[in-house]
């Protein structure tokens, strides 16, 4: 059966939706059916990195219990190379639709979460799609730990930014962990990520403060700052070090590299 | 049904009950915040505050929907006695809904009936 990934941060701008929007693009260029969901109600983005200002139905809609998932999500598989297929689910972006998110009461929540977890018979048993990636917003919000408790893996983007080391490291010992998740982290915008003694030390610092699965390295990219969010590097940028590393975090999670 | 096929249930509900009490026993003296509410959603915050033993029960069973000890059981790998217990006890707290059909208790988050 397939796998729900939570893409999760402490703080903001660690590079949480451009890590789910690659991710999931570029499972769907390795051949996979992969669906991305927008969970940042609060600050929806998808829509805007995407291009896709409008949708028949939007993810709101259906945790709202007023639409199913098949009016929510739409094919954007022709935008990715391969045969793969990639289906998104947007966040509303109108001013209303994020006050009356930021509204709802505990028992609207848990059916929420109800909702999302029927996903998983709904779109990885019955539409045989092989991953589901939540793009989450930061911190401890119910829509993003909603997405956790229903993710089998958290992938848990970071940076070097000290009150980000110490917030994450309280998310894992005290979030992560209480839900029984895998964990793979993602240290985003390493300067001097490719000097030996840069890696070793980022190795040690997993090791000892983390201690959780390293799934990748990601050094600080002048082209994704350029790109101000638009890449799909899969797609535009086959041969960029990201797409690698990319294809080498895909993998990991692929062959369970991660616990 | 048959005079014996009546005892064993009456005896299967009585040894039931006595493993609930017993599990309800063992965790009483403890001060981990499980005091009996009522009509509380079991939503993600409230499985963050849950002591360690009943969370794993209450994620199964939001995961299942709805399902009897036993099965909760196959998942935890714990004994069927054991979530019998924690079940019984999240019904207490009213967390959760709890409904006989035939031999069996089924238990539920009951999302639908608590909004």
């Amino acid at each position: 059966m397939g796998k729900i990934l939570a893409v999760h941060s402490y703080k903001g701008g660690t590079g949480k939706t451009l890590l789910s929007v690659n991710l999931a693009s570029t499972f769907a260029r390795q051949g996979k059916k992969v669906c991305l969901f927008d969970l940042d109600f609060r600050a929806p983005s998808l829509f805007a990195i995407l291009n896709m200002p409008n949708a028949e139905c939007w993810l709101n809609d259906y945790l709202n219990g007023t639409c199913e998932i098949d009016r929510v999500l739409i094919d954007m598989s022709n935008k990715i190379p391969g045969n793969g297929k990639l289906c998104v689910g947007l966040a509303n972006p109108t001013t209303e639709a994020i006050r009356d998110m930021s509204a709802k009461d505990r028992k609207w929540e848990m059916r929420a979460l109800g909702r999302l977890l029927s996903l998983r018979n709904s779109l990885l048993i019955d539409k045989g799609f092989d991953y589901i990636v939540f793009d989450t917003s930061p911190g401890l919000q119910y829509s993003s730990i909603n997405a956790i408790v229903t993710a089998d893996i958290v992938v848990v983007a970071t940076t070097g930014d000290r009150s980000d080391v110490d917030g994450t490291r309280r998310m894992l010992k005290e979030l992560y962990n209480l839900f029984e998740k895998k964990t793979g982290l993602v240290i985003n915008k390493v300067l001097d990520a490719t000097s030996l003694s840069k890696r070793q030390e980022m190795d040690k610092k997993v090791r000892e403060v983390y201690q959780v699965p390293m799934l990748g390295v990601v050094p600080c990219f002048c082209d994704i700052l350029r790109a101000e969010g638009g890449l799909i590097f899969c797609r535009d940028k086959p041969d960029h070090p990201f797409t690698k590393l990319l294809d080498e975090m895909t993998k990991k999670i692929e062959n369970n590299q991660i616990s | 049904m048959t005079v014996l096929e009546k005892i064993r249930d009456n005896l299967e509900r009585i040894n039931e009950k006595m493993e609930v009490m017993i599990e309800l026993q063992k965790h009483s003296g403890r001060k981990d915040g499980a005091q009996p509410l009522t009509d509380t959603p079991l939503d993600v915050m409230t499985l963050l505050s849950m002591p360690d033993h009943l969370r794993k029960t209450a994620m199964t069973i939001c995961r299942c929907g709805r399902a009897t000890a036993e099965e909760i059981a196959e998942q935890t790998t714990r004994a069927r006695a054991v979530e019998s217990a924690y079940l019984n006890q999240l019904v207490l707290m009213g967390y959760l809904k709890k409904e006989r059909k035939g031999r069996k208790a089924y238990f539920s988050a009951d999302r639908d009936t608590q909004g």
